[in-house]
């Protein structure tokens, strides 16, 4: 087991102007769980090709404990990877595709046997050995995947969205099964995930990608409270949080008649910016219903109340504002209290909760001070 | 309840009509094809069964299988079954091979893969008698011939002036046959592989390389299994094909020096002997020499395979 580095890596598509991962920056540590999460095409499955030696690196450098893995072939890298589409060998048993890597390394027979039933034990596949992938459900296919991969103890697992062709129900049920296995294995492992649930769920830590650069890597919970940029606020969190441009009333950021005070680290740093506005996001649940008589209280008409029984989230919009899509148009998310939803079409007050604001700066999207 | 039953008729001669008016503008081409082809071969079949020889038109009538007796027992015959049966064989397995390695090489990228792809075409595309009159005269001729010409030009380099000239056709006939099919039929298996190569799933090769293969250890376990379905077609039509060459050995050889395969052995008893009678009771052994190697050859591989993949 080891850690692994990314130092400045980049990578560079032929023909391409703008670097697919743009000098990458990660420490990841001895038995970690980290995720990297983004957008489509933000370079996060890039950023994991490069560790696992099928994408060349154009710059920089990439480690695995203290070997400088970053000109190796993927086969002495001693890391094992699970796709996507799972690749398994289409001809070759559920046994045979486990043991493969271990037959290639010139394993006895006797050895590659018990290391197979080991793994299919775990991962509940003994009835299944003798089958070709083609005879095994979507769920099957996929611990075959993990089981390719945890048959070697390799240094670093490397999880290319190993869920995304699961249906809900059983991407939930297997979500939780890889982060118990790779506890109990302790194997250091990169997951690329588009789903910020998963990424949520399962990581250590977070990496947040965007557009080939590392927008945040932090704890779930530290990128739910304290995102670093507008992006990341945004991106974490379903339903998202809501962001909108304030302007700058004295102490106070204003937007219709939403009212949110600013403390004064965060009037500091936009004076020293010379901004007259602010970006300012609360999440759904940092909203309380309240009467009109609040002195923050801001009008909003109920559009659609989605119920879901543990939460009910009103959709809906400022009532003072003109209409249009997003926040900054005065569209709105709040999570009220499923058991006296509002109705639809009704007009409603709700308030910020003080304290719960996140802001960032107009100019360059990133955290204020607060 | 009788509307419905009348509706549900009605829809039913309705779909029948819709039905022909489909088939209709086909019956033609079917009746043609029928007529080229499946009425011919019950004539063969049928006249197999008869002693019909244009020499004696007398004893024309029913024999039995007296024909087919006779083809089997026929030295004559039964050496050119061999001779067909080694033909095949070698040119099937002999271009299979080159047409791997060949598709390999294609397989890769590199500056004018188009057209070298094209060039490696042609052999399949030139007719095939043009490409046996070719072989024996521009290539295997020993006056004038490419071949003696090389090794002419060669020797000359080393300053002899008595390269060796091979009479390439009369000292080894057949494999002089076989090199001509092989030149012709190595691009045909190459087009093949190459497309069972084209179509390989990359991130199966992706998931290998990481669990450690080299490119000889994909090749084995990986493209070879992949290539497994396409081998045996290429196997297949190819068999087929050249069961039943006519025009290499006619043209190079014309039978001589025990080149006869089973078609050229048809041709003359048909149109030197006028024994029409044993020359279809050959053309049905044919028929059914070609089911039996294209089984055979398919049988023979699959266990192999499977024998490969269970180990």
């Amino acid at each position: 087991m080891a850690s692994v580095t990314y130092d400045k890596a980049s990578r560079i598509y032929p023909g391409a102007e703008r670097p697919a991962v743009d000098a990458l920056d990660l420490d990841i540590a001895d038995g970690e769980f980290l995720v990297l999460v983004g957008p489509s095409g933000c370079g996060k499955s890039t950023s994991l090709r490069m560790l696992a030696g099928l994408e060349e690196v154009n710059h920089g450098q990439i480690r695995i404990g203290d070997r400088d893995v970053t000109h190796l072939a993927p086969k002495d890298r001693d890391i094992a990877m699970v796709f996507q589409s799972y690749a398994l060998y289409p001809h070759m048993t559920v046994a045979q595709n486990m043991g493969f890597a271990l037959k290639i390394a010139g394993r006895s027979k006797e050895e590659i046997t018990s290391r197979v039933a080991e793994a299919a034990k775990i991962l509940d596949l003994q009835s299944h050995l003798d089958r070709k992938p083609k005879a095994l459900s979507g769920g099957q296919r996929q611990r075959v995947a993990m089981g390719r991969a945890i048959v070697r103890s390799p240094q670093v697992f490397l999880m290319d969205e190993p869920l995304s062709n699961l249906d809900a129900k059983l991407r939930v049920q297997t979500r939780t099964q890889i982060a118990a296995l790779q506890r109990r294995l302790g194997t250091t492992t990169v997951y690329v995930t588009h789903d910020q649930v998963e990424a949520m769920t399962m990581g250590d830590r977070v990496a947040v990608l965007k557009d080939g650069i590392l927008a945040q890597c932090d704890t779930p919970l530290r990128l739910y409270q304290q995102p670093a940029s507008v992006f990341v606020a945004g991106f974490i969190g379903s339903p998202g949080m809501n962001i909108a441009e304030f302007k700058l009333d004295g102490t106070d950021a204003v937007l219709g008649q939403a009212r949110v005070h600013l403390a004064s680290a965060t009037l500091t740093a936009l004076a020293e910016e010379g901004a007259d506005r602010i970006v300012v996001g609360f999440r759904p649940e940092s909203v309380d219903l309240v009467t009109e008589n609040d002195p923050d209280a801001f009008p909003v008409t109920v559009a659609v109340v989605e119920e879901l029984g543990s939460d009910a989230f009103l959709h809906g919009w400022h009532s003072d504002l003109p209409r249009g899509d997003g926040t900054g148009n005065g569209q709105i998310i709040a999570r009220v209290d499923p058991n006296h939803t509002p109705a639809k079409g009704s007009r409603v007050y709700l308030r910020i909760q003080p304290g719960k604001g996140h802001f960032f700066s107009v100019t360059t999207a990133q955290r204020l001070p607060s | 309840m009788t509307t419905s039953a009348a509706t549900a008729r009605s829809g039913d001669v309705l779909r029948r009509s819709a039905d022909w008016a489909r088939r209709a503008p086909l019956l033609p081409a079917l009746i043609f094809t029928i007529v080229v082809t499946q009425l011919p071969f019950v004539v063969t079949l049928i006249v197999s069964f008869m002693d019909w020889n244009a020499y004696y038109p007398d004893e024309r009538g029913f024999t039995g299988l007296t024909n087919y007796k006779r083809v089997l027992t026929d030295v004559n015959m039964r050496d050119a079954i061999l001779t067909t049966v080694l033909l095949t064989v070698t040119v099937v397995l002999v271009s299979l091979f080159l047409g791997l390695v060949i598709a390999l090489l294609l397989d890769r990228k590199f500056i004018g893969r188009g057209a070298v792809r094209t060039m490696m075409i042609t052999p399949f595309l030139v007719v095939p008698v043009a490409a046996a009159l070719l072989w024996k005269h521009a290539l295997f001729n020993p006056e004038y011939g490419l071949l003696n010409g090389m090794i002419t030009a060669v020797w000359r380099l080393f300053g002899s002036d008595h390269p060796p000239q091979p009479d390439w056709i009369s000292t080894m006939p057949l494999v002089s046959v076989e090199t001509a099919l092989i030149w012709q039929w190595t691009p045909f298996m190459m087009l093949i592989l190459l497309a069972g190569l084209q179509g390989r799933p990359l991130d199966v090769i992706e998931a290998a390389r990481i669990d450690g293969a080299g490119s000889w250890q994909i090749f084995r376990y990986m493209t070879f299994p992949h290539l497994r379905q396409y081998l045996e077609l290429g196997a297949l039509l190819g068999s087929i094909y050249i069961v039943q060459n006519f025009d290499a050995v006619f043209t190079i050889t014309s039978g001589g020096l025990g080149t006869a395969n089973l078609p050229y052995t048809i041709y003359q008893t048909f149109y030197q002997a006028h024994d029409y009678g044993r020359a279809s009771a050959a053309g049905v052994v044919v028929v059914i020499g070609t089911i039996i190697i294209a089984t055979f050859a398919l049988r023979t591989v699959s266990s192999l395979f499977r024998e490969e993949t269970s180990r």
